[in-house]
């Protein structure tokens, strides 16, 4: 776990679909997605239908966490949000569930990141009680 | 289906590209109108029908067209409001097209005006808080690094081509007096690679500025331009657009864009092709954008835009004259109104007020826009218009 002292904000929760089954399963440390039944696909980020058939017949599933890069960009300049961050690495990680995720990769220098490494989850804490899905190189 | 020659372009305005003007959408707006009128010598009250573009300055604001139209004196019979972006400017010409085709009005005017580097006023909201912001992805310039990235481990990105189209598109902004006053010196390969990379392996000169500013074309038949005595008019012959490309797939492929499914379509309406193009004005919120749009609109094959790029004079006497205006990455980006930079540069060259930039023979014009920068994608929606004299 990587401690995050750092002003860093914490997400507010179901804002707009109820996402509480993300964040719950999140500080026990699992990483769930939502799963459609109906056509056994699991789509991220969450939505309020499934995008493959329109139905809400969708469910929240735990995903092993491991995936690949599949898009890495290091962001070099600050911004909101970014206080004591920089440089961050941010990727686009294609999980082996077949769905893809936002995330930082940490433990490892920027510049050793690349496109096609294998990665899996490594939670950060934001807060006493909320935890951030990121990745690292395994 | 025969080509529709039954709708024109018939007049056009543009305000300066101002940062941190102090200004308001409203009074930029109110420029671009006066400016329209003014250009064109038609009265106020010949216009029945307006189509403005949602602004990041005034967002909040769930009837601003309305509010628009009243601080504009207008009373239009037709009134769009559009939340794509870059693509309202090219979508309200074609949205236009239709209603006065529907009957439902006959002069519109298509107005685009935004000011969010004096008023950010933007909340995008949905699911940006908990799944993107906290990972760091505030912004464009993140998720084109994204994209940028991908683009080069599948085909390969030569930075001299990035560099070639910021250094090209800067020529021409020199030219154009509605350009940002702090653009308005040349720029060089070497400035291009000197320049700091803001997000792997997007730089600061890949990418457009927000500013303030605003835009509006007349659209109306072309038996009631002739019978308001104008004279000067471009045919829109050609438009497609579509949002959310592959939106029912967890993993697509992201070097694929949604020019990629109307190229085509334009094409086919038009009967044109890529090579008949005479000038390419595409919405340039990064040099990628640009690069993957030659692609996409069929000038060279998907991976090929690094070698084409450097193999074309894409300058305003060259083979394929591209952003002849200096684009948004070399004029400034008025904020949503941006769509509307790059078509008023297609409309000015073919009513041949190009001045000391203008393209010979502007027999036509090929106009893109892009809007919003959607989770690890590439962008929202992607409109096409063509041009024709």
């Amino acid at each position: 776990m990587v401690d995050q002292a750092a002003a860093r904000p914490v997400p507010k929760v179901s804002v707009y679909v109820d996402t509480a089954p993300f964040w719950e399963a999140a500080k026990h440390g699992k990483l769930v997605l939502q799963f459609c039944k109906d056509t056994n696909q699991f789509q991220h980020y969450p939505r309020p239908v499934s995008i493959f058939t329109g139905s809400r017949n969708l469910e929240w599933r735990e995903v092993s966490g491991k995936g690949v890069i599949y898009a890495y960009t290091v962001i070099r300049v600050p911004g909101l949000g970014l206080e004591g961050r920089l440089p961050l690495s941010v990727a686009t990680v294609e999980l082996d569930e077949g769905v893809r995720i936002l995330g930082n990769i940490v433990d490892t220098d920027p510049d050793r990141v690349s496109i096609g490494q294998r990665v899996e989850v490594r939670w950060e804490r934001l807060a006493d009680d909320v935890r951030y899905p990121a990745f690292r190189i395994v | 289906m025969a080509k529709k020659r039954d709708i024109v372009i018939a007049g056009y305005s543009e305000t300066p590209v101002e940062f941190k003007s102090g200004r308001s959408a409203y009074d930029f707006g109110g420029e671009a109108l006066a400016k329209l009128l003014r250009s064109t010598g038609i009265a106020k009250s010949q216009i029945d029908g307006m189509a403005v573009a949602a602004p990041l300055s005034e967002s909040p604001n769930p009837f601003f067209p309305v509010y628009m139209a009243e601080a504009l004196g207008l009373s239009p019979k037709w009134l769009n409001y559009s939340g794509t972006g870059g693509c309202s400017a090219t979508g309200g010409i074609a949205r236009a097209a239709s209603a006065i085709r529907d009957g439902l009005c006959e002069t519109v005017v298509v107005l685009c005006a935004d000011a969010p580097s004096t008023a950010w006023r933007a909340n995008y909201g949905a699911y940006r808080g908990e799944f993107q912001e906290p990972v760091g992805v505030q912004g464009p310039p993140a998720s084109f690094g994204l994209l940028m990235s991908r683009y080069h481990h599948q085909y390969g990105i030569k930075p001299e081509a990035l560099g070639k189209i910021a250094v090209t598109q800067r020529e021409h902004a020199l030219h154009n007096d509605n350009a940002l006053a702090k653009f308005k010196k040349p720029l060089t390969m070497e400035d291009y690679f000197n320049s700091r990379v803001i997000a792997d392996p997007l730089r600061l000169l890949d990418c457009v500025m927000f500013c303030d500013g605003a835009n509006a074309f007349l659209v109306t038949s072309e038996k009631r331009a002739r019978t308001l005595g104008l004279s000067k008019m471009v045919y829109p012959t050609a438009y497609a657009e579509i949002t959310n490309l592959h939106g029912d797939s967890s993993c697509p492929d992201i070097t694929e864009t949604g020019f990629s499914v109307i190229a085509p379509l334009i094409y086919k309406q038009s009967g044109l092709s890529a090579r008949d193009i005479r000038m390419f004005q595409p919405y340039d919120d990064f040099t990628i954008a640009v690069m993957m749009q030659f692609e996409d609109f069929g000038f060279c094959q998907r991976g090929q835009g690094s070698d084409f790029t450097l193999g074309t004079d894409l300058s305003r006497t060259g083979t394929l004259p591209l952003n002849t205006g200096g684009g948004q990455i070399s004029a400034g980006q008025p904020g949503l109104a941006s769509g509307g930079l790059n078509l008023a540069e297609a409309v000015r060259q073919m009513f041949g007020e190009g001045g000391g930039r203008q393209v010979k023979d502007a027999r036509n014009a090929l106009v893109t826009g892009i809007g919003v920068v959607p989770f690890a994608r590439n962008w929202g929606t992607s409109a096409a218009l063509i041009l024709e004299a």
